[in-house]
Parts: C-alpha cells; sequence; structure tokens
C-alpha cells in the first residue's frame, strides 16, 4: 500500500489498540464462556472433529484498522471505528474455528449453534453466511438456507458473528469449516500472512492446491453419502421384509452435496 | 420517621477484616445500635457462621430453638432462606427479622451451617464466571433475600456480619456492600492482614466487574462497589486516658498501611471506592472499655446502655460511639454524592 497514516491517524489506532488491552480481560472471559457452551453442546460434539479459537493479535488489530482507514479514506466515508464501539466494530477479536469431516455436516452443526445460542443468550449478529467460491458448493448452502458470498481467496467456510448481550457487548466471528478446507487455509495464512507472497510460483501452487482441495472435499463427501446409502440400505432389509408401513425411509429430505467431481469454476 | 441520610435504599455496611479478633462483631453490634438509638432503622444480618452477633442479641433459649428448627418448613434463621438456593429447590425463602434488645434494630439470624451454603457459593461463583443463570442466582441470594427484608422493614441500614476470613460468603457479601469499614487492632498481625485485605478486594471488585459486563442482560447482579468508609483502630490500652506509648506508634503506622495497602489498590480501580483524605478514614477509636465488653456481649446492648462498669465508662463510651455513628453518617453523605 502506498498509502500513509497522518498523525492523528496513527495516534487513533495507538488508542484504540490501548482501548482493546483495557478490555483484554472481559474478552478472554467471553472466549472461554463460549468454549465451554461449545463444548458442553453434545449435539455439537457428534458433529464436531476439534475447535480452535483465538485472540486476535494486537499487531493484526493494528493492520486491520490501518487498511480500514485506507478503505474509508478511499471510499470519502468516515472512519467508524472508536473506543465506545471497537468491541462490536472489529467483530472478529474472537475468533473460534469449529472444524468438521464432511460439508454435509453443516445442517446439524447449524442447528446446534443455534441451540446453544439461544440457551447461552447470545445474540445472533450476522450470519450464517458461506464464503465460497463454485457454484455447486454455492447451490448446496443456499439449499440449506445458508446466504453464500463470493470469496476472492478461494477458500469455504461458514460465518457467524455473536455477541454477549450483556451490559459490554463483545462478539465473536465463529467458522464452520471441513478439515480440507483448513489445510489450504493455513497454509495460504502461512505463505501469504501478514504479506502476500511475492513468489509467482508459490502463488499458481497455492491455486491449484485450492482446486485439489475441493475435489478432495468432494470426495470425502462423496465417501460418507455412499457410507450413508450403504447403512440405510442393509438396515433396511430385513425390515421390508415384514410389513410395508415400515419399509424404510426415501433417502432424507435434505439437500446433499455435489459428490461428483466437477469442474471448478475459473477463478481470475 | 427516616432522618437517615438516604431517602431511598437502606445503606449496606459490612465491618470487614479476615483477621480474626480485632472486634469485628462488637464493633458491628455497637455501631449499628447506635445508629437505632439515633433514630434510625437498622438490620442486622448475620453471616458469620459462627452466629456471635446472633448470641448477642438473642435470648440462648431462643437461639437453640431457631437452630433447632432451622431445617424445618418453619425454619427461620438465615440458613432456612437460602436452602431453597444451595438445594437447588426453588428462589429463597422469606424468614422474619428477629427483634433485639434495641429498639429500631432488627436481626436476620445465623446459622452454623452457613458454612455449607459456603461451600455452594464457591461453586456458583464459578458458574458466574461461564455466565450460567444459576450462577448469577446462587452468588446473588443473600443480597435478594435481604433486600426482600429490608424493604417490607423500612430500614435505614443493613450490617452484614461476617467470620474472619477471604472466603466466598465474604466475597459475596462485600461485593454486596455499599461501604465497608476496617476495624484494626494494634498489633503485628493486624498490620500485615491489610496487604492481604487491599489485594483481595480489589481482586473480587475487579472479577465481578468482569462478569457482570458480561452477564447475560436483565440478571440481577450484586452491585461490586464497595466504598472504603475508612478505619476504627481498637484493642489499645489506655493509661490515665492516653492511649499507652507502644500503640500510639501503631496508629501511625496503621494510618500509613491503610493508605499504601487499601487506599491506593482501590482508587487503581476507581477512585470513587476511595473517596476522601486520610483524616476522614479514620472514623473514630474504640478504646477497651474493659467490662463493658463482656457485658454488652451478654445484655445485647450498646456499651453505653450495660448494668455493668462505671457511669463514667459508659458516658466515655457512649461519646466515642455516637461520634463513630455521626461521622459514618457524614461519610456516607460526603461520599454519595
Amino acid at each position: 500500500m502506498t498509502d500513509t497514516l497522518t498523525h492523528p491517524e496513527r495516534q487513533l489506532i495507538r488508542t484504540l489498540l490501548q482501548t482493546y488491552d483495557g478490555h483484554r480481560p472481559q474478552i478472554e472471559l467471553f472466549r472461554d464462556q463460549l468454549l465451554v457452551a461449545l463444548n458442553s453442546s453434545g449435539a455439537l460434539r457428534g458433529q464436531i472433529h476439534s475447535i480452535r479459537s483465538r485472540l486476535k493479535d494486537p499487531d493484526h488489530l493494528r493492520d486491520k484498522l490501518a487498511r480500514k482507514i485506507f478503505r474509508q479514506r478511499e471510499r470519502n466515508e468516515p472512519f467508524g471505528v472508536t473506543h465506545e464501539n471497537l468491541l462490536t466494530a472489529i467483530n472478529d477479536l474472537v475468533g473460534v474455528r469449529l472444524l468438521h469431516l464432511h460439508t454435509r455436516q453443516i445442517i446439524a452443526i447449524d442447528a446446534a449453534l443455534r441451540d446453544v445460542f439461544n440457551e447461552n443468550k447470545y445474540a445472533l449478529l450476522e450470519g450464517p453466511f458461506a464464503r465460497t467460491w463454485d457454484d455447486e458448493s454455492r447451490q448446496f448452502f443456499e439449499e440449506c438456507g445458508i446466504t453464500t458470498r463470493v470469496s476472492p481467496s478461494l477458500y469455504t467456510s461458514v460465518h457467524y458473528v455473536i455477541g454477549s448481550a450483556s451490559r459490554t457487548t463483545v462478539t465473536a466471528e465463529i467458522q464452520v469449516r471441513t478439515l480440507m478446507e483448513e489445510v489450504w487455509g493455513e497454509v495460504d495464512h502461512t505463505l501469504n500472512y501478514p504479506d502476500p507472497i511475492d513468489s509467482l510460483a508459490c502463488r499458481e501452487q497455492l491455486k491449484a492446491l485450492a482446486r485439489a482441495t475441493s475435489s478432495a472435499s468432494r470426495l470425502v463427501d462423496s465417501i460418507f453419502a455412499t457410507a450413508q446409502d450403504h447403512k440405510s440400505r442393509t438396515q433396511a432389509r430385513p425390515v421390508r421384509r415384514r410389513s410395508r408401513s415400515t419399509a424404510p425411509n426415501s433417502p432424507e429430505n435434505v439437500p446433499v452435496p455435489p459428490s461428483q467431481n466437477a469442474e471448478t469454476p475459473e477463478n481470475g | 420517621m427516616s432522618t437517615s441520610p438516604t431517602k431511598s435504599q437502606p445503606v449496606r455496611i459490612s465491618v470487614f477484616n479476615h483477621k480474626g479478633g480485632v472486634g469485628k462483631t462488637t464493633l458491628t453490634m455497637n455501631l449499628a445500635a447506635t445508629l437505632a438509638d439515633m433514630g434510625r432503622r437498622v438490620l442486622i444480618v448475620d453471616t458469620d457462621p459462627q452466629c456471635n452477633l446472633t448470641s448477642y442479641l438473642i435470648a440462648d433459649d431462643v437461639v437453640d430453638d431457631l437452630l433447632d428448627k432451622a431445617d424445618s418448613p418453619a425454619g427461620q434463621t438465615i440458613w432456612s432462606a437460602l436452602r431453597p438456593i444451595s438445594e437447588a429447590t426453588g428462589s429463597y425463602k422469606v424468614i422474619k427479622p428477629q427483634l433485639t434488645p434495641v429498639g429500631n434494630l432488627f436481626i436476620l439470624p445465623g446459622d452454623v451451617r452457613m458454612s455449607e451454603f459456603e461451600v455452594d457459593l464457591a461453586e456458583f461463583w464459578a458458574q458466574c464466571f461461564q455466565r450460567k443463570l444459576k450462577g448469577f442466582r446462587g452468588t446473588t441470594a443473600i443480597s435478594e433475600l435481604v433486600s426482600h427484608v429490608a424493604s417490607q422493614l423500612q430500614v435505614d441500614y443493613i450490617f452484614y456480619d461476617s467470620g474472619p476470613n477471604i472466603g466466598p460468603l465474604n466475597r459475596c457479601i462485600l461485593l454486596d456492600c455499599d461501604y465497608f469499614i476496617i476495624p484494626v487492632a494494634c498489633d503485628l498481625f493486624s498490620l500485615r492482614a491489610l496487604r492481604t485485605l487491599g489485594r483481595t478486594l480489589v481482586s473480587w471488585i475487579k472479577d465481578w466487574d468482569t462478569v457482570s459486563e458480561l452477564a447475560p442482560e436483565e440478571t440481577f447482579l450484586l452491585k461490586g462497589k464497595p466504598k472504603f468508609m475508612g478505619y476504627v483502630p481498637g484493642g489499645f490500652k489506655v493509661y490515665g486516658g492516653t492511649i499507652a506509648q507502644q500503640h500510639s506508634s501503631f496508629l501511625s503506622q496503621i494510618e500509613k498501611d491503610i493508605h499504601s495497602q487499601v487506599v491506593t489498590l482501590l482508587r487503581k480501580v476507581d477512585p470513587e471506592l476511595a473517596h476522601g483524605t486520610i483524616s476522614q478514614f479514620k472514623l473514630g477509636e474504640i478504646k477497651n472499655f474493659g467490662s463493658l465488653v463482656p457485658a454488652s456481649q451478654r445484655e445485647g446492648l450498646p456499651f453505653y446502655s450495660v448494668s455493668s462498669g462505671t457511669p463514667d465508662q459508659r458516658a466515655m463510651a457512649r461519646r466515642a460511639l455516637f461520634t463513630l455513628a455521626k461521622k459514618v453518617e457524614a461519610r456516607i453523605l460526603d461520599t454519595s454524592k
């Protein structure tokens, strides 16, 4: 970026970081409370492989605020972050990631998450929306009732922003993604954060990895869909002989993720 | 009827020091009784599992009866009131305050089983950190019970009497108070205790503040801002009206330590928590009134009303206590703006 921060802007960022530091005990406690709530949900435990969480690194917050200033300046808009609204304006100060195995689990995970939010009196402030970059995946999420946003960074995950609904509102971003997507995301993050890598070859390989990840995700989905299908067939047989009324359920009336290897759309 | 400085909510005060034997209970009773004699309506809440104050103010056979029946549906001790919370069967039970030998002075009788409730309180506290409503309900149960009884009685002051420790029960009481007073004895251990006292209070206040900020909206919360009203040195020997030499050096050390170990720490959290000058913090001195002390405990009356001691001694005690009570009211007026 060629922009530079003015003295008052640098001053503002510096004091906002102090505000962040001052709220640290509350933010940490909020994260701990949220993790207790997530970990004690039996419904979620059945679907989730693991949970990761972090508090925003102050350096990363500084960069984020600076980028926000540049962006607002370009658009001729005022910079909206203040000491009073820092904890809500920057809604990923607490970040939680739920990792799971295959795409279709999002249906049960979404329901379980909403139960957790209700029980623990957390307000759902944003989402869920899915970041995705391929058409079939977009279709699947939309059939699940999850709105989608195009993700230029080639990863697929479902996002929620929740608030504590208390005297001080602390917010958290919850991302739900598959383990496959997590691998891609971690490789991308390690190479490109905080500064994008300047090797063209690496950037190209990352794009290829995104497609390989997509294929691998499809394969995992397909394996689970096949396994489910197999299970219901073998379980159904003895039942079918007895009577028609207890015939096996037709395949569940839920959207099925794309299970065939589809062409991946070209992404600039 | 009420001529107290507060018009609406009763003022909640705790005489607190985790160091035992500094005259907490004696000071609580005498200050509360003096305010009652000044025409205020005062409620004492005996949360100390040792129930000393209850036994000072209520006849032994009545105390025995209260404790015997505490577990029955007719139970009238503070444990009877809190038992449904402890056993998670419902909300607190409203109990009747008991009359005392002093007019306008009422007491919620203590119970040895408050030590069991203290164990529950430790768990409730942990649940508050997890944002569990059950934790908040348990932690605020004493406060809600006391509010209920106080509004029925229309009292001006509530005094909590607490045991000598820094456990969950005292944490919950301190965080419910508007003010606390530290009684300090003139000995080395008392001075050392001030250091722990200051640090502990600060961590309680900070923790509760953090928890409260994240509590689900509309949760009943403790106020969590106990202001330091001042300290009362006591337990000296008096030789012909002047304090013994050794003790007067203690007095200046106490003053210094109160400032560095309590006032300074509290002000760092919030200047409002310790408002005032060094001389304002010294609320008075409770000298060793000799035979008046056991008589006061035996008869359930303030030093100056007992049947023991000399008229001179009683007059001196009366002056000291009325001066103290007036200073307490002045401090409340001064700091409640």
